[in-house]
């Protein structure tokens, strides 16, 4: 199966006898970028499953670190004498940290690969992790969840990595996944931690010593995870960022010309805010839920902590579905499917806000309500990552960080709006933010891809994919080669021109020289 | 594929709704305290603004029937249960401290010292702070319970006069120790892959 790509090459590039001969061969079909087209999702296959595994589990450390203080709140708060307010904005630096984190890492990968970019965050946060055990006050508290909340930024090299390891036709899928068994850690954490909790106090530790020792799990986690990335995993199909530069067969980019194409690139704003209201709202709802169960119907702390990992566990299903809808809804409508698709969930995910914040009155019907809720608007986080690899190919990784970091300035803005102080009843902040996820997904209808069209709008005929990539690069920049994946990435897209737009194929035809 | 991914989120939301449904309500109305009899008489040993070592330091606390009260009060009294009271500094910005005049959803008196039986002569404890006693202001409160457990009299050495606990941080040199040794290792990890990388790249 893997010779396919050998044998299709044209007998032209075999008189390079030594390069066709070092092409590497995998174990997966693959197509001309060498990217999987099939997602295999209990193999571990090396490099395109092996990089996906490492990639989730090692995001998934990162969020159990992040919403590792919370459940265990009741203690805490004791412990250091902690205050509502000190509690609230604790929350709300524990997801502001990785706004610019998020961007930085978008960086990082697009100059020295996801593997070394999302390594080095992991590990050098895990310090804070470790120093949570040891803190004696409220600055204290809210510097750690600010430090550590800097790790969310490995969602970005997630969706990265993922990106450069499987095709178009799956990476709706690839990225739904990863980044939902990610995410899935602020929810696992919820029940983890009161567990290990008991179990230390098992052992014959006083409360206020437990939780300071459970912390060391998180930690351990994280950098055992971080340094499974570093000696297991490889940046793209064909090997390392740094030996891919050094024989010339990827060009090693500038931080200003990537920053450049980021910013210039209206959609990845559009998607930055679109993603504020979906993910940000997510994170908002990990902050906030447990406590509004535990105060509006007077339910147990335990009962609380279990309807709050439910909301965060539907991660399970819920991202992972919607980037299996966003690929499929492209297999039949191209780019304006996955458009439609993210809108009409996220758009649902706001109208089911609104009325979680209504239906107060009922126990049963809030909690069914909010587990609807949970689907909807994380299907819309996965919806959103299957159109960002599209976006733009020289900026990737600034594309998927401004995204990223735009879900977390959603989640602090809406904390800050509705969820600090008195003014509003949670419910109402709950409802309120549901009209706010109802306006913010508007601007989706503004996007415009010239070679696939938008949501209302057609393509212009004549607009190819490839113009539009090579658009980012200027033409001594295409003369010298530097394009040269791009050329691979817009015909690997062919699909995302619907149906009427010819080939149909999973694995796609290669170069033609 | 769709279908049956379909049939199974719907069967999983419907699942889901029936669980909350079924999820426990919450539980009725109790005791309110401005109702009770103030028939007691308790005092602590600790003055107002003395400070209590948490592990370390002791209490006694001393309770009687209140002289003005008429004899025949305490023929219903069983039991006198006592407890540690946080005091108005303590819950000023925290609401899982909140008092409640409905005794059954009062969290400002978490935690109880004894409960002893009574007697007409009155009694007293000698309370050793407890290492779980969280640093802040406290009073005492001292019900009296009838044979059914629910409070028929009290009386309480606060909110106005209040002692403190400092309590204890949890930390032992072990933790600090493990805290420096496994960050310090993080960004060894790294440092050595990075050191390894660059001799890759300048072979």
């Amino acid at each position: 199966m893997a010779e396919e790509g050998e044998l299709k090459k044209p007998a032209a590039m075999e008189v390079e006898g030594a390069e066709a001969a070092s092409k590497p061969r995998f174990r997966m079909p693959v197509d001309s970028d060498n990217k999987a087209t099939e997602f295999w999702l209990f193999s571990f296959a090396r490099p395109h499953m092996s990089a996906f595994h490492l990639s989730w589990f090692s995001f998934f450390c990162c969020f159990l670190s992040t919403f590792a203080a919370p459940p265990l709140l009741p203690l805490i708060r004791d412990t250091l004498g902690l205050t509502a307010t000190d509690i609230g904005n604790a929350g709300i630096a524990s997801v502001s940290g990785a706004v610019f984190a998020r961007v930085a890492m978008g960086t990082a990968c697009d100059l020295v690969g996801p593997r070394l970019a999302s390594a080095s965050i992991i590990l050098l946060t895990t310090p804070a992790v470790y120093c949570s055990s040891i803190i004696t006050s409220a600055s204290s508290y809210l510097l750690v969840r600010f430090f550590t909340g800097f790790s969310l930024a490995s969602f970005v090299s997630t969706q990265f990595w993922m990106s450069s390891m499987f095709s178009p036709p799956k990476v709706g899928l690839a990225n739904g996944v990863a980044g939902g068994w990610g995410n899935l850690g602020g929810g696992a954490v919820q029940l983890l931690m009161p567990l290990v909790y008991d179990a230390i106090l098992k052992i014959g530790s006083t409360p206020f010593t437990a939780w300071r020792v459970a912390f060391f799990i998180p930690g351990v986690l994280q950098t055992c995870s971080a340094i499974a990335v570093l000696a297991l995993g490889q940046d793209m199909p064909g090997g390392n960022y740094r030996k891919l530069h050094k024989s010339g067969d990827m060009h090693r980019d500038s931080f200003l010309n990537v920053l450049r194409h980021a910013v210039t690139n209206y959609r990845g704003w559009i998607l930055a805010l679109t993603y504020g209201y979906c993910f940000g709202v997510e994170l908002a709802v990990d902050n906030i839920i447990a406590q509004y169960f535990y105060d509006r119907f007077g339910v147990k702390l335990r009962t609380a902590g279990f309807i709050a990992a439910s909301f965060g566990m539907a991660n399970i299903v819920s991202r992972p579905g919607g980037g299996l809808l966003s690929d499929w809804l492209s297999s039949r409508f191209g780019m304006r499917g996955r458009l439609w698709g993210l809108w009409v969930v996220q758009t649902i995910g706001g109208v089911l806000c609104v009325t979680l914040g209504v239906v107060d009155y009922s126990f049963g019907a809030s909690v069914g309500v909010m587990i609807l809720f949970s689907f909807f608007v994380q299907a819309a986080c996965g919806l959103t990552f299957g159109i960002v690899p599209f976006v733009s190919r020289r900026s990737l990784g600034l594309i998927s960080g401004m995204t990223g970091g735009g879900g977390n300035v959603g989640a602090v803005l809406t904390q800050l709006i509705f969820f600090h102080g008195s003014k509003y009843t949670t419910e109402t902040g709950i409802k309120y933010m549901g009209l706010m996820i109802l306006a913010c997904t508007l601007p989706i209808t503004l996007i415009y891809f010239p070679q696939w069209g938008g949501m209302f709008v057609g393509p212009r005929p004549g607009a190819t994919a490839e113009e539009y990539y090579n658009g980012e690069w200027t033409e001594e920049e295409r003369a010298k080669g530097y394009n040269a994946a791009v050329v691979r990435f817009a015909e690997n897209s062919v699909r995302e021109g619907g149906r009427s737009s010819g080939s149909q194929s999973k694995h796609t035809v290669p170069v033609e020289v | 594929m769709a279908t049956q991914g379909g049939v199974v989120v719907s069967a999983s939301l419907l699942l889901v709704l029936l669980l909350g449904a079924c999820l426990p309500a919450p539980a009725a109305a109790g005791v309110l305290l401005s109702k009770l009899p103030k028939a007691l008489a308790v005092t602590a040993s600790a003055k107002s603004g003395q400070v209590l070592h948490a592990g370390v330091d002791k209490l006694t606390v001393t309770w009687s029937l209140n002289t003005s009260e008429p004899a025949g009060t305490d023929a219903a009294y069983k039991n006198v249960k006592v407890n540690l009271c946080y005091a108005p500094a303590s819950q000023k910005d925290r609401g899982w401290r909140k008092s409640n005049d409905d005794l059954s959803k009062d969290k400002a008196c978490q935690f109880k010292l004894t409960q002893q039986a009574y007697a007409a002569a009155g009694g007293n404890f000698e309370y050793t702070v407890a290492r779980d006693i969280p640093t802040g202001s406290y009073y005492v409160r001292a019900y009296a319970l009838d044979a059914s457990g629910t409070q028929v009299a009290y009386d309480q050495t606060g909110p106005d006069a209040a002692f403190d606990v400092a309590g204890i941080t949890g930390i032992h040199g072990s933790i600090k120790v493990a805290a420096g040794v496994f960050s310090a290792f993080s960004v060894a990890a790294l440092a050595f892959f990075f050191v390894i990388e660059n001799r890759k790249k300048n072979k």
